[in-house]
């Protein structure tokens, strides 16, 4: 099931590994190398920054610091599906695959999924996406310049699944006024965040504003999220 | 790459996991103090209202077009629109997203095809 719900995210996934593969190869990594970093690093927009500082030059202390500080917003994650999360000796493991977009994913449907389900939801979805970015990376590296001259509408449309999906994962949130002026806030500072370039600071920044709305609007509605509502 | 960069790319790598693993730990370790008060009340307000906008601001983050012009976010709108409106009807994850994304590049080929 985990393996089902988690296709969508295909379609923003690979083409963004496509494009990173392309790009590590262009800044003289091999094919091997790119796989290494997208198997080991595993976080889109670091791996980006990860080769792009080696490129230029950067001194090696500084391009990890600021790999790590693009990652720091994963903080917030694992303790958000640790009530979700029943006993087994997975968990440490499968949080190697604890992207944005499995957090998303898994904050909306493990509190709705059976105990028994949840370590093979999660393996499945995590495993998939996984796959997908190493997958995707290595056909960048490998046939990255050739597939984005074949077929450029391709890699425009497909990342298109990523907001579609978060739609339809937040959607179900606005269950009060508060609650939407809040999460509206967060979508919309995220959305200049990205326009004025600030892509990397954009979701952590957009998520303490919301938050921040959150406390200091208080409108009539005042009623908690359904946690387990259908997605 | 060099021995020194593989060791840089290695403490990255596992800079990354711990990032994600020992918020984990911590908080296994505080439900199971608290277990007695059931497992959502030990979560701290703050992080139950942190998870959903932390999904909100990465939908905000990836509304932005790969080609941010008025066919983009045109194809965008109508995408998010038609996303919706399916979700309201079939109340499910995958149908959505496929008729958004089938919607999304419809839009930008007719978009571009007449402006």
């Amino acid at each position: 099931m985990g393996v089902r719900e988690a296709v969508p995210l295909l379609g923003g996934y690979i083409p963004v590994a496509i494009s990173f593969g392309l790009i590590s190869t262009q800044a003289g990594f091999s094919t091997a190398e790119t796989m290494a970093i997208s198997t080991l690093i595993y976080a889109g927009a670091s791996q980006f920054l990860f080769v792009g500082m080696i490129a230029s030059g950067s001194p090696l202390w500084l391009t990890v610091a600021m790999t790590l500080l693009i990652n720091v917003r994963h903080v917030v994650y694992a303790p958000n599906l640790a009530p979700w999360l029943p006993r087994s000796r997975w968990w440490p493991w499968l949080m190697h695959g604890l992207t944005d977009q499995i957090f998303a994913l898994a904050h909306s449907r493990l509190p709705q999924l059976p105990e028994s389900q949840r370590v093979g939801w999660f393996f499945g979805a995590a495993l998939l996406a996984w796959l997908s970015w190493i997958a995707g990376s290595l056909l960048g590296a490998v046939a990255g310049e050739w597939l984005t001259s074949r077929w450029p509408l391709l890699g425009e449309v497909m990342p298109f699944a990523l907001p579609a999906l978060f739609v339809v994962l937040i959607v179900p949130r606005f269950t009060s006024r508060r609650w939407a002026a809040a999460l509206s806030t967060s979508v919309a500072v995220g959305l200049l965040c990205t326009l004025i370039g600030l892509t990397n600071i954009g979701i952590p920044l957009a998520a303490t504003c919301g938050a921040f709305c959150f406390y200091m609007v208080r409108l009539p509605e005042t009623t908690t999220p359904d946690r387990g509502g259908r997605a | 790459m060099s021995l020194e960069l593989w060791i840089g790319m290695l403490v990255a790598a596992l800079g990354t996991y711990l990032i994600r693993l020992l918020p984990l730990l911590w908080m296994q370790k505080r439900l199971t103090r608290r277990e007695a008060n059931g497992p959502v009340d030990a979560l701290p307000k703050w992080l139950v209202v942190l998870g959903p906008m932390m999904i909100a601001a990465v939908l905000g983050v990836s509304l932005v077009p790969r080609t941010p012009d008025a066919a983009g976010w045109l194809a965008t709108l109508i995408g998010l629109g038609v996303t919706l409106v399916v979700w309201r009807r079939t109340r499910s994850l995958g149908w959505p997203v496929v008729a958004g994304v089938i919607t999304f590049g419809i839009v930008v080929i007719v978009a571009r095809a007449v402006m």
